[in-house]
């Protein structure tokens, strides 16, 4: 394959095929390192942490939390549309950009899609545990039932939400399986322990390597990116229309659903950065995950915050431009009212801060792209934070006009997906290659 | 032979013997029973089976055992009482707990519970409403702190009548043989019974004093009266004779002698009729429900009322002094030319207590002609009736050893009066009929519990020759006994112990037919007789000009403290009715607390925020509370609630328990009347780490120029009926069909802003028909208030001068203000004050503020946005236009609540009933009797509203269905509009062409809130008219 001398290698540090494989599956086959168990602990106390608050809501009440008359969602939303928005860059990575053959996706797709299916975990805590009746949590599913007419209501966003959000989850795990079914076989190969013979052996499903089982790899594994790929567009469409179809100045507006696709491939980039920032240090990844792969990133970033930053600018114009009171005062009050402060940080994260990615320098240097991905994603949970709660805290009737702000239990929970997150993420650290070696590979040679 | 040609072995072709035995049986091959029932190794549990089994089944047994199966017990009559039929609720004519005075009422009574209060309707002249205490005050009777009996000191348990009946019968002997005296102090009873009683005590106990005690009293009236005309009463008013109407600080509406009629009086004349409505001018200092609702409210300090009168006096053309200072501009002389034109029809009240301002009111009136017409001083009224130096004079008396015993009787001195507990301290014997260990009980040496007035007879007359009877609606529920039977056991009447309902019956028949007369029953079954006299006018003796003259010196004081009544709590003495304490207050929206209110001049001027705390000194004491900044209320003036402090039973606990404080010590007794206009008073702001939280339902308190309330003048409405309708607003056009509601009803609703007064008796009577919880304070605090109807209050004020302000981009940027302009919305209001150049006066236009109450419930959209929404199909759309909540389907995602834009929907945050937390009245036996059977309680974590009071509708169909017969529209009506004292809210059919919801449908001034979203609501409102330029 001709390749121009210009490009530079999409895997750096002279690799070969077997450095590749003992380089992946060195934290598989060996004891795990202490910076690995700082992380697993850390993870598993704030799991502890969400596994308190959530009982703690489930036995005394939603009231434990401070969500009022008015404003009926707050923070449980917000994290659950942050979430969400987090769980799309492994799709778009994996499913996207195998279509469009980009090709340096491939050492960072797998750990992208992991994080996309622990971000969705994470999510679905939220629409669950904020019903009152968490027990009835079943109900939104269209089950046959022996109650006679009783049925789901179809035209109930939420609803809607059940289906794109559990569609997304199981399309995304079985892509990401199937990836990982020739590497675990590579795993299963090198086994030394019994144990790991016979659980690498039952998830390789007997993957052989051979040339059919790979031809039949490449089609279905194309044939789900085929799938995906609408799917990264839809499921952050559907949740912005949890919004977009309510009649809630600040919520009912037709530009929410590219606005909102390009605010979570924006936060998804931002969360991939952060874990493959610390994972690429803390397990000498540089070689696979070069500054190519970092670069290539922060432009998407870039990208991304500008669509966002062009969407709340256009979203204030057509307030003003509207002449209907309440959606003018809705905007207005985001900006100068009592929460204009987290108006305003949302601006800069998403907005300002990530103008910084024109400079080559920033897109180069890792502890300041590590930086800029945090302020991503804390922008990114602002915006939600906006939306959702100055929306509702002064909206039609000045009588119901309300402040919100947060329990401890509600401030845990969310502290607590991350503990689920993070527990997930160095779990499958330890025991699943990081990097699609199969793939990598296959470009070890290869330049972008 | 068979035709069959096939064989299934070569048994079956060779017809073996074996075979044709065998294929005889049901089952050729036989079963392997041996085999199972052998005892062989096979079968047979061995050791490890058996414990497999066994620990299964024990398993198994265990999770069964996990979930318990409620018991409920459901007993079914043995012989079923007469009239009762199960699911059928009675209705019983009886009097208002909350009003002493005895006030018309129906009590609803389901299965021998009483549930709730509901006015009525027959006794016209008390006006067929009901007020938010006299709801909650149904509580009362199902309060676990009610005391099971008769008691001595010390042993806090119950004892036999007889036994007890002899301990104070000596001890009251005692007295008489020691030369003392026995004192009776009564709450001002209007009780023919406990009156005759307290007659056959004196019989054998000659040297009996009764103390008439109120905390509350209207003296200065009554004085002035006996001067005036001879007769120490207070008159009947009759608001809705008038057509002027003055009010100086009196909260007619509110708290100020009977508001409840008072409110359907002047409700009558609020709504334009041929071009013509009443004039309401209000001059006052603290911002009352009442001057919320005047056309022209003046602020005014209370202790500059004597000038205000004499002012208006001169006015009116009396001969005064003329060193009066000059007073409220011109609304003065407008006042006093309206007065003029409307003569007789012209009515002037005043809340002062000083005898001398009543003295001028009353040649005020007397030169207006007002009395009788639009006063009343034949049929007076009766109730309030106090002096409160007869108490004065009583405690010095019994200070000096006087008296050896004391009875109260509905009279809780020790609470309202600063000096009664050192007094009664004297006093050996002390008697209390309370039926709750109240601030005079728990000192009293023998209590002889009362029975609550829901179980007992009683007959009442609030006004001269009109009586209220009651009856008893539920069986005693403790072991008390009737005062009157008390009083007559006690002077030697025979008071049989198990019988003793059956004495006060004979009782009060007795009583009945020797003060009235005629039929007893036809008199409980209307629950009223009149029997009144036609008015009179009264020969004056005394002038105003000698009135003005005395008031001539007196000087306002520099800042004044003015002691009042809350709405909702009133005097205090239903202190543990949580109710009525979760019932915003209609001005302030703060619930559970009392605070000091200041204006907003006195607040910008000291610093000082809503929830700071001060500390109030006066001549009698202080008082350190939390400050509230209250817009309409006059510059160094400063309110303070009463009624608060109470000191509860120990069985009382949460939010009940040690709320607010105790403001009775700081009535100025100094002149020898109550006088609750305290001058000379120190404010002082006291340093804490955090401001205090108030329970507060509203916190925005402008409207921002949204077109919500629609207002119009007279005039304007007078040259167009649509006046203030003529709103820009987009068509709309519909992607959906509409309903169709031809068939069968179509229900709706018809507010009218111009009769709503904001007094929130509406809320209550919401609460208890439809079992809504109350949650406290602090759930308050957390904006989470249950009430499925809650009534908005929005401020405004006018300006007088034009002004450029500069304001931020979220208010509009710059903005001019014309002169006359209303401002509306909360920042301009702000920034045009702080665009004064003097500073001393920059936030005085917050006394001049304009009020507009809007009640606001679920408006049964008929594209409603809830409905959409939700997942699972919990709210719909019936087919008579309801919109729906089904419980048991909803999951609680909430939704349906933010998608509301009137934001009525509430949540169950916690398990209200059943929780240690919320220990109101859902999570006692008895406290629960006073639930609704018809409404579901609902549990935690369902979305719940107003339903627009479906259990009536559908108990009102079942029985027209029952009799075979069309339900008629203005058979029932929901619990809100059944309760309004003014007749606001009106509920009906529109499908039904005569009903009166259909004419007001129709109606020019009727609009509905938020319309341009399309939502198309069932609640209509009419536009607010006020009677002003």
């Amino acid at each position: 394959m001709y390749s121009a001398d210009i490009r530079q290698p999409l895997v750096t540090g002279g690799k070969t095929y077997s450095d590749v494989t003992a380089d992946i599956c060195r934290p598989i086959e060996n004891k795990p390192t202490s910076s690995w168990w700082v992380g697993f602990i850390t993870g598993v106390v704030l799991l502890m942490v969400l596994a308190g608050t959530l009982a703690w809501t489930v036995w005394e009440g939603i009231g434990t939390w401070n969500t009022n008359k008015s404003v009926m969602w707050g923070w449980d939303i917000t994290n659950f549309v942050f979430w969400v928005g987090i769980g799309h860059a492994g799709t778009l990575i994996s499913a996207v950009l195998l279509l469009f053959r980009q090709k340096w996706r491939m050492s960072i797709n797998r750990s992208a899609e992991a994080m996309t299916i622990f971000a969705v975990f994470c999510a679905a805590i939220f629409p669950l545990f904020h019903m009152g009746r968490v027990w009835l949590g079943f109900w939104p599913l269209p089950l046959p039932n022996a109650f006679g007419s009783l049925w789901v209501n179809f035209n109930s966003p939420l609803l809607w939400d059940v289906f794109a959000i559990s569609t997304y989850l199981s399309v995304s795990l079985v892509f990401w399986y199937l990836g990982l079914i020739p590497d675990i076989a590579t795993v299963r190969d090198r086994a030394t322990t019994k144990a790991r013979k016979f659980w690498y052996g039952f998830f390789a499903m007997g993957w052989n390597g051979s040339a059919k089982s790979w031809g039949r790899y490449e089609v279905v594994a194309l044939i789900l990116a085929g799938i995906s790929t609408p799917l990264v567009l839809s499921v952050h469409t559907i949740v912005s229309m949890d919004f977009a179809t309510s009649v809630i100045p600040g919520w009912h507006t037709t530009i929410f659903p590219p606005y909102f696709v390009a605010g979570a491939i924006f936060s998804g980039f931002g969360m991939v950065l952060t874990l493959l920032l610390i994972a690429r240090h803390v397990m000498n990844y540089e070689a696979y995950i070069t500054s190519e792969h970092l670069e290539a990133m922060c432009k998407v970033i870039l990208l991304t915050g500008s669509v966002v930053g062009l969407a709340y600018i256009t979203e204030f114009v057509i307030a003003a431009y509207s002449g209907y009171e309440y959606e003018q005062y809705a905007f207005a009050n985001r900006m100068f009212g009592p929460y204009a402060w987290a108006y305003w940080t949302m601006m800069f994260c998403n907005l300002m801060a990530p103008q910084v990615f024109w400079f080559k320098w920033s897109r180069t240097t890792p502890w300041f792209i590590f930086v800029i991905s945090i302020v991503v994603n804390i922008g990114m949970w602002f915006e939600r934070f906006v939306i959702i709660v100055t929306s509702l805290h002064r909206d039609f009737l000045p009588s119901s006009w309300v402040m919100y702000h947060a329990t401890w239990v509600e401030v845990g929970i969310f502290l607590g997906t991350f503990g689920l997150f993070f527990t997930c993420f160095f779990l499958f650290a330890k025991f699943l290659p990081v990097i699609n070696m199969a793939e990598v590979k296959t470009i070890l040679k290869d330049k972008e | 032979m068979s035709s069959n040609n096939y064989w299934k072995g070569v048994e079956e072709l060779d017809q073996t013997q074996e075979f044709v035995t065998s294929n005889a049986n049901e089952f050729s091959e036989g079963l392997p029973l041996e085999q199972v029932f052998s005892n062989d190794d096979a079968t047979r549990a061995n050791r490890r089976d058996f414990l497999k089994y066994f620990g299964f089944g024990l398993g198994a047994v265990t999770l069964a055992a996990c979930n318990k199966t409620p018991i409920k017990k459901a007993i079914p009559y043995t012989e079923k009482p007469d009239n009762v039929t199960p699911g059928v609720p009675l209705y019983y004519a009886s009097s208002s707990v909350s009003n002493n005075e005895g006030f018309p009422v129906l009590v609803k009574v389901r299965e021998g519970r009483p549930i709730k209060f509901e006015p009525n309707k027959e006794a016209t002249y008390f006006g067929g409403g009901l007020d938010g205490l006299g709801h909650s005050a149904l509580l009362s009777l199902y309060d676990t702190n009610r005391l099971p009996g008769a008691m001595v000191a010390g042993k806090r348990k119950a004892q036999e009548w007889s036994k007890f009946d002899k301990e104070v019968v000596a001890a009251l002997d005692k007295t008489a043989t020691s030369g003392k005296s026995i004192a009776i102090i009564t709450n001002g009873s209007t009780s023919l019974v406990t009156n005759q009683a307290i007659e056959d005590f004196k019989a054998k106990y000659s040297n009996t004093e009764v103390v008439s005690y109120e905390p509350i009293t209207y003296s200065g009236i009554k004085r002035a009266n006996k001067k005036s005309f001879g007769q120490a009463i207070i008159p009947a008013y009759n608001f809705d004779k008038a057509e002027v109407i003055v009010s100086f600080g009196a909260d007619f509406l509110g708290t100020w002698i009977s508001p409840i009629k008072f409110h359907s009086d002047y409700s009558k004349n609020r709504v334009p009729k041929d071009g013509k409505m009443s004039k309401h001018y209000q001059f006052e200092s603290l911002m009352s429900l009442t001057g919320s609702n005047a056309d022209v409210r003046v602020p005014m300090k209370m202790s500059n009322v004597s000038q205000h009168l004499i002012a208006l006096y001169r006015e009116l053309g009396g001969a005064t002094p003329h060193q009066g200072m000059e007073v409220a501009g011109n609304n003065i002389k407008a006042a006093a030319k309206e007065l003029e034109a409307a003569g007789s029809k012209g009515l002037v009240v005043c809340g002062s207590n000083n005898e001398a301002d009543q003295l001028l009111v009353n040649a005020i009136n007397m030169m207006l002609g007002a009395y009788g017409s639009t006063i009343d001083s034949t049929n007076y009224y009766k109730g309030q009736s106090a002096d409160e130096a007869d108490f004065t004079a009583f405690l010095v008396e019994a200070k000096a050893g006087k008296y050896g015993a004391v009875i109260t009787i509905d009279a809780n001195p020790v609470y309202s009066h600063p000096e009664a507990e050192a007094a009664f301290a004297k006093i050996p014997t002390r008697i209390s009929t309370a039926i709750t260990l109240d601030e005079t009980s728990v000192e009293a040496t023998h209590i002889a519990t009362n029975l609550h007035p829901l179980e007992n007879w009683d007959i009442k007359e609030p006004y001269k020759g009109r009586f209220v009877v009651s009856q008893p609606t539920i069986s005693p529920v403790f072991n008390g006994r009737a005062v009157a039977s008390s009083l007559v056991a006690w002077s030697g009447g025979k008071v049989a112990d198990k019988d003793e309902t059956t004495h006060a019956y004979k009782y009060t028949k007795a009583v009945f037919a020797k003060a009235i007369g005629g039929d007893f029953n036809k008199a409980l079954e209307l629950g009223v007789v009149e029997n009144t006299s036609s008015s009179s006018v009264p020969s004056f003796n005394i002038t105003g000009g000698a009135a003005a003259e005395a008031l001539a010196q007196v000087k306002g004081a520099e800042k004044e403290l003015i002691l009042y009544q809350k709405v909702g709590v009133r005097d205090g003495a239903y202190g543990n009715t949580p109710w009525a304490h979760e019932m915003p207050d209609p001005v302030s929206k703060v619930t559970w607390d009392n605070y000091i209110s200041i204006s907003m001049p006195d607040a910008k001027a000291q610093d000082l925020e809503t929830g700071d705390t001060v500390k109030l000194t006066t001549k009698s004491g202080d008082i350190e509370l939390p400050v509230l900044v209250q817009p309409g209320q006059t510059k160094s003036t400063y309110g303070i609630a009463l009624g608060y402090g109470r000191k509860l039973p120990e069985g009382v606990k949460n939010d009940l328990k040690d709320l607010g404080k105790n403001a009775y010590g700081l009535v100025d007794m100094s002149a020898g009347y109550a006088d609750y206009t305290v001058g000379g008073i120190k404010i002082e702001k006291v340093p804490t780490t955090f401001k205090y939280e108030f329970g507060i339902t509203q916190t925005h308190y402008s409207i921002e120029g949204r077109d919500i309330i629609r207002e119009a003048t007279l005039d304007e409405y007078n040259k167009d009926p649509m006046a203030g309708g003529h709103v820009h607003k987009p068509k709309m056009i519909s992607l959906w069909d509409d309903y169709d509601y031809s068939k069968g009803h179509h229900w709706a609703m018809a507010i009218d802003l111009n009769s709503c007064t904001g007094c929130s008796a509406c809320i209550v009577s919401c609460s208890i028909e439809n079992n809504v919880p109350i949650v406290g304070r602090d759930e308050v605090r957390r904006r989470r208030e249950m009430h499925w109807l809650r009534i908005d209050r929005y401020y405004s004020f006018e300006a007088p001068a034009k002004k450029d302000l500069s304001m931020s981009i979220v208010h509009g940027g710059d903005q001019t203000v014309e002169a006359g302009e209303q401002m509306t919305k909360e920042k301009v209001m702000e920034a045009y004050s702080a665009a004064s150049e003097n500073e001393a006066t920059a936030y005085d236009y917050y006394e001049n503020v304009r009020v507009a109450h809007q009640p606001m419930m679920c408006q049964h959209c008929d594209n409603a946005p809830c409905e959409t929404v939700c997942p699972v199909l919990a709210t719909t759309h019936s087919s008579e236009g309801l919109n729906q909540m089904t419980y048991n389907r909803c999951i609680g995602t909430k939704y349906c609540g933010n998608n509301c834009p009137y934001k009525v929907r509430r949540f169950n945050w916690f398990r209200y009933n059943e929780n240690e937390k919320f220990d109101y009245h859902f999570s006692n036996d008895l406290g629960k009797m006073v639930i609704n059977p018809d409404v579901t309680v609902r549990s935690r974590g369902v979305m719940e509203k107003c339903s627009f009071c479906v259990q009536r509708i559908q108990s009102t169909k079942l029985a027209a269905k029952r009799e075979n017969r069309k339900m008629k529209t203005d058979e029932f009506t929901t619990a809100c509009a059944q309760t309004c004292p003014s007749n606001a809210i009106v509920f009906g059919d529109l499908n039904d062409q005569s009903s009166e919801i259909a004419k007001l449908y129709a109606n020019e001034r009727s609009y509905h809130v938020l319309e341009e979203l399309g939502v198309k609501p069932s609640v209509q409102y009419m536009t607010k008219i006020r009677n002003k330029k």
